[in-house]
């Protein structure tokens, strides 16, 4: 039930909201934060009760807090039956993700104070995408988790659209678009695994992942079949469904060069939005990369693992330049997300216990540090309603306290040891390093957006809030520009702190997916490795 | 006299001697923790008593350990999959001292800070930054892993960028520590790519498990090159191969992290800039002991290190001592003149540590920390003292500028000497520390014997010589002459007074480890020092040791110390007597050393330029290529959909219009025949009569 209550608690509230009169408008922010606060106890509840030596990720049995319930079974007559199932549960890959979550929830909820205007539709929308987001990291029906994928995406339209800066409508429908565009190919993908996989004990068809996981689950002369030598436009489906699934996934990661929405998106999108587009819904595409690609697809995880890893380190690369060209300082942050992402990519590439760690690692880590560096331009933005670079000089006399948050978030994200960013960038780059799959000079050339990050932040800690105080807008500026008060403050602070902590204690992450990374590295190297190997004779 | 083998205890228990380093190590992190969150108005207190005690427990191990035992103690950090990562401390001789000298020279700096940051806004700060400097610092020596190197590594050029940029709102402040940070993240990059190729190999970090201990050979010895491959056999008997250029690059990788940290060629530009900071900050981390952390690195992963790579390191220390020393000749910037002098000297200890000379680097290194550190301490005095007349007089001049200095050592008597006796310890004449160190150097220098070594050999003689000219004309050019400022300012008297007992006590204490009775009881020969005798040199199964030639122990030193005093009396004539000019302001060579050779210019018209304009063509392609290509896609189905809409409307909606429009032009046509009289229906009626019978006659 845990996972239930995770799931409808912000549709509960989001009732409540909605049937509030207008006049209590002022409760709503509180609301919302109650809940977020009520999740994460549930989340660390469950951080107390997960046993780490179970694996997951295959077997529904290593599973824990798994609810499964048949939903929908519709007799189809010739066709067999439609049978897709509320099934919940989670493992090493998604607890991290899933307190991840629940934590940036929080974060946004504190920075929904913001909010001046239609605060009942807002925060309807707000606990709707809560909702959404908790159920995307919980399903392991592939049709329950499209459901939850999709429902993320019609709350965010509207908080983009509607609470959103100058350009917003322009960004909304950028950003709706471009996921649009991703998802609809998924779903092809979706009803041509449900057509190649039977359930071995009802023996209908299927959406249970893991069914989708375990190839003896496979109808003989199925399009997904491992032994189907079927082509479809002159290459293997599997193959080609993989690289649909990547490329749907990997626009919200983002990878280079489908990543536009981002920069627009970030820049349009009101802080709290922002800080979950940045702490949460980018993480989405890299799970699903791991949990869905790698685990029903592993044999275009191989085989595709070298492009994947060229993605990333281009990633890494041009989004640390772009960075360096920013003037604005929220699409600095937002290309340093792309820049940081590709470090994702290219552990996931690596293919090796270490790499992969490293990627789930730098999720954690980036959406900690990511969520903390959106709020921080927040706190200016709302001052003065300017983030330009350029208008800024020597803030640190101005907002001391302010500028102590700020270089612990610059620091951490250039991965000062000490910090989460460095053992995930460490981790990921070792990976890469020792991996067979991928060569030698990528986790190299990767190990240079490391230097670039250094360079952009601390470029803009030297032209922002280093020198004299001088501000475009003047003594006006100056009044306005007040230091952090006490709910920025007690915002920043667990941010920090997890930041702090995850980089000195990277066990208290490490210990919760290794067996989970374990048994997902290696299974897909041979199950992978087999299926290639299927393919190529079949070829042949 | 040989060192008996040391044997070395493994723990995984907190034994006393492990307790004291951890705490040394610890304390200072302590203090900047309270300081930094209490934020006393005065936190320099608890600094130097932390620091003290820190000194205190070194002390302890130090005892404890140099020559009798060797430590190792090591905890499980993490463990995931693959990699088992452990944390730990080493305590062998060569830590301890480090930890010694590290906690005795901090513990001084900060007794000097309390006067020379008085009155400082953020004096506090201070005391703080410079507190979680030494735990950086601690943490280099202690750990006994290269990841953990890496990390306090990282840590240290982090309290050194926040050290560098104290006086935050300074400009020229702020855009040194950016570049220190960035120029020493370069060799970071460089540094963590050899610890990749470290972990592919051997797949541990541990610096006892890879290079050996005093009675044990490590990992590294037990790989050998053959056949261009260079293998590795773990006990399991799996044997890995990587490429045997593979450990060159092993070796220059993790090297290239100290060339940034140490100031070596070409990474060697910021440190110049890093003079932004306050002088006993320049003193402490820019001269005693951060920057020759490189140097400790180098000595520590020496097993690693190839036949080629020893060659690019002996090449790169050699023409960086001789570079820099060209470079301090022309400085008028007081700190500039030492700042040169520092990258130099730590020149000489990277071209030791490549030629084999590893006791003589490391014994280089712990002399020079105390007379680099009280070079900058008096430099400091004096700066502090100009400052003092500056400020009281509201006079408007540079008062690290030695060209307005002169004739002080009458009004900074205790300055004078102090700074006297360091600065013949760094010329290297005999009764010095320098001297002692510094021979043996070029004893091994003389003593190498690979193709072009003796360019290597008359590059560091040079060099030599030069330093001993270099630093007599700051002497005389500070001390001896006339006073120069107060030519510039009539009416006023600018004589300064002696720093107060907080700043001249810890320079008298360094002056006497300037001296060569710290360090050997034999003057004139430094092999028979304690510390050159009691460091081990760590195997390095690929290179051949080097032997001292006789003829090289003895005519070296007479020949340097011939040629430092004739530097020193050249220097007199020149600076003091004046009757000498060597080239003129406008000379190209002058020109040449007073720009740093142009290394800045270089590095920004090609490097940063060129960044900085990839990154714009970056953000150009992003936003018009792109991007276009997004927005592009939109317009053409925006476009498109115009077509189909214009079809939808015109022909799809137009034909079914049309038919409407041609049934309703019918419907009126025959509404024409609705006229409503009997007559006309009936003789219609008949002629449709006639017209059927007719046609059905027809067919």
């Amino acid at each position: 039930m845990t996972l239930s209550i995770l799931i409808f608690l912000p549709i509960l509230f989001m009732v409540l909201v909605a049937v509030l009169p207008q006049a209590l408008k002022n409760t709503f922010k509180y609301l919302n934060l109650a809940v977020s606060i009520i999740q994460l106890i549930i989340a660390g509840y469950m951080y107390l009760h997960f046993n780490h030596s179970l694996p997951g990720v295959f077997n529904e049995q290593s599973f824990q807090f798994v609810e499964k319930h048949s939903w929908i079974n519709l007799n189809l007559g010739t066709l067999g039956k439609l049978q897709i199932q509320y099934f919940l549960g989670i493992d090493g890959v998604s607890i991290g993700l899933l307190m991840l979550s629940t934590f940036v929830m929080a974060i946004a909820a504190l920075a929904s104070w913001e909010i001046k205007t239609n605060e009942k539709g807002y925060f309807c929308l707000f606990l709707l995408l809560n909702a959404a987001i908790m159920g995307v990291f919980s399903a392991l029906d592939f049709f329950l988790f499209y459901i939850f994928y999709e429902l993320m995406l019609l709350p965010l339209y509207f908080l983009i659209g509607i609470w959103g800066g100058a350009r917003r409508e322009y960004a909304s429908i950028k950003f709706f678009l471009y996921t649009l565009l991703g998802s609809v190919f998924m779903l092809l993908v979706i009803i041509g695994l449900y057509f190649s996989v039977k359930d071995p004990i009802t023996g209908a068809h299927t959406f249970d992942m893991l069914s989708m996981m375990n190839p003896a689950n496979y109808v003989q002369g199925s399009i997904f079949d491992i032994h189907s030598s079927a082509l479809l436009f002159g290459v293997s489906p599997r193959l080609l469904a993989f690289a649909v699934l990547f490329i749907a996934f990997a626009i919200k990661v983002p990878i280079v060069p489908l990543h536009t929405w981002l920069p627009d998106a970030h820049v349009e999108a009101p802080t709290p939005i922002s800080i979950i587009l940045a702490g949460v819904l980018l993480k989405i595409g890299g799970y699903g990369i791991i949990r869905i690609c790698m685990g029903i697809f592993p044999d275009g995880a191989i085989y595709f693992s070298w492009v994947i890893g060229l993605i990333g380190v281009v990633s890494i690369i041009y989004g640390a330049m772009s960075a360096l060209a920013a003037s604005d300082l929220k699409r600095l942050i937002a290309y340093s997300s792309v820049s940081h992402m590709g470090f994702v990519l290219l552990g996931i590439a690596s293919l090796t216990v270490e790499g992969v760690s490293g990627a789930m690692f730098q999720m954690i880590s980036h959406g900690v540090l990511s969520s903390m560096l959106f709020f921080l331009v927040g706190v200016i933005y709302n001052r003065v309603h300017d983030r330009e670079i350029a208008n800024f000089r020597g803030l640190y006399l101005q907002m001391p306290t302010y500028s102590v948050f700020v270089f612990i978030a610059f620091f951490a994200s250039l991965g000062l040891p000490g910090f989460s960013a460095f053992i995930a960038e460490a981790f990921s780059l070792i990976g890469a390093f020792n991996s067979n799959s991928i060569p030698r000079w990528m986790a190299v050339v990767g190990a240079v957006g490391i230097l670039l990050g250094a360079a952009y932040f601390l470029w803009t800690l030297q032209r922002m809030f280093f020198g004299k105080a001088r501000f475009k807008g003047g003594e006006d500026w100056s009044a306005k520009l007040s230091d952090v008060n006490l709910r920025e403050v007690i915002a920043l602070s667990p941010m920090a702190i997890v930041a702090l902590l995850l980089g000195i204690m990277p066990f208290l992450f490490f210990d919760m997916s290794n067996s989970a990374m374990v048994e997902l590295v290696n299974a897909t190297l041979k199950s992978g490795g087999q299926h290639l190997e299927t393919l190529s004779k079949l070829l042949n | 006299m040989e060192v008996e083998s040391i044997k070395l205890i493994e723990t995984q228990h907190i034994t006393t001697v492990i307790g004291a380093a951890l705490g040394a190590l610890l304390l200072p992190l302590l203090s900047f923790l309270i300081i930094s969150f209490f934020k006393p108005r005065k936190g320099d207190w608890l600094a130097i008593c932390s620091t003290f005690i820190s000194f205190l427990l070194s002390l302890y191990c130090f005892t404890n350990i140099w020559n009798l035992q060797s430590y190792h103690y090591s905890a499980q950090w993490l463990n995931t999959g693959i990699i088992k990562l452990n944390a730990g401390l080493t305590l062998d001789n060569l830590s301890a001292l480090m930890l010694v000298l590290v906690t005795l020279i901090t513990t001084l700096v900060l007794i000097y800070s309390t006067e020379y940051m008085k009155g400082e806004k953020y004096y506090h700060r201070y005391f703080a930054h410079l507190s979680l400097f030494m735990f950086s610092m601690l943490g280099v020596v202690l750990a006994d892993s290269l990841l953990l190197i890496y990390i306090f590594w990282e840590l240290v050029g982090f309290s050194s960028y926040l050290l560098i940029g104290f006086w935050f709102d300074r400009d020229s402040a702020a855009a040194a520590n950016k570049k220190a940070f960035i120029v020493n993240r370069i060799g970071d990059i460089a540094f963590f790519v050899g610890i990749m190729i470290l972990f592919t190999q051997f797949r541990t970090l541990d610096l006892g498990a890879l290079f050996g201990t005093a009675d044990k050979a490590g990992l590294i010895q037990q790989s050998v090159v053959e056949n261009g491959l260079w293998k590795f056999t773990d006990i399991s008997g799996n044997a890995k191969t990587l490429n045997a250029s593979m450990l060159t690059v092993a070796g220059l990788c993790i090297f290239a992290g100290a060339v940034a940290k140490s100031a070596q060629f070409p990474l060697h530009v910021w440190l110049p800039d890093a003079m932004e900071g306050p002088t006993s900050v320049s003193s402490l981390i820019h001269a005693a002991t951060m920057v020759a952390a490189g140097v400790y690195l180098t000595a520590r992963v020496f097993p690693l290190f190839s036949p080629d790579a020893l060659t690019v390191i002996t090449y790169i220390g050699a023409f960086t001592a001789f570079m820099a020393a060209t470079i301090a000749l022309t400085q008028n910037d007081l700190k500039k003149v030492l700042a040169y002098s520092t990258i130099s000297q730590l020149g000489f200890m990277i071209t030791a540590l490549g030629i084999g000379a590893w006791q003589a680097a490391l014994f280089h290194l712990v002399t020079h920390a105390f007379f680099k550190c009280l070079l900058f301490l008096g430099a400091g005095s004096v700066i502090h003292q100009l400052h003092h007349v500056q400020h009281k007089y509201h006079l408007d001049f540079d008062p690290q500028d030695m060209r307005l200095m002169g004739g002080l050592r009458k009004q900074l008597p205790v300055t004078y000497m102090v700074l006297l006796v360091a600065s013949l310890s760094l010329a290297g004449l005999p009764l010095f520390s320098g001297f002692l160190s510094k021979d043996l150097i070029l004893i091994g220098a003389w003593s190498w014997e690979k193709p072009g070594s003796a360019i290597i050999a008359v590059l560091l003689s040079v060099t030599s010589a030069l330093t001993a000219f270099y630093i007599f004309r700051m002497i005389f050019k500070v001390f001896w002459g006339e006073n120069r400022l107060q030519k510039t300012v009539e009416n006023i008297d600018v004589s300064v007074h002696e720093s107060g007992k907080a700043m001249t006590i810890p320079m008298m204490v360094l002056a006497i480890f300037s001296l060569f009775a710290a360090f050997s009881i034999n003057p004139l020969h430094g092999a028979h020092s304690w510390i050159y005798e009691g460091l081990v040199v760590p195997l390095n199964s690929f290179n051949p040791k080097i032997q001292f030639t006789e003829f090289a122990e003895s005519w070296v030193p007479i020949i340097t110390v011939v040629l430092a005093v004739a530097m020193v009396l050249v220097a007199r004539i020149a600076y003091y007597k004046q009757k000498m000019t060597f080239l003129t302001e406008h000379n190209f060579l002058y020109k040449f050393s007073y720009n740093a050779w142009y290394f800045d210019k270089l590095y920004n018209s090609v490097i940063v330029r060129s960044v900085v304009l990839l990154a714009n063509f970056i953000r150009w392609f992003d936003i018009n290529i792109v991007d276009g290509i997004v927005n592009g896609a939109a317009t053409l189905v925006h476009q498109l959909s115009a077509v189909v809409d214009w079809i939808d409307r015109n022909i799809v909606d137009g034909s079914v219009n049309g038919i409407a429009w041609l049934a309703a032009r019918i419907g009126d046509f025959i509404r024409g025949f609705q006229t409503g009289r009997v007559q006309q229906y009936m003789a219609l009626g008949v002629f449709g009569l006639i017209l059927i019978i007719v046609l059905s006659y027809i067919f």
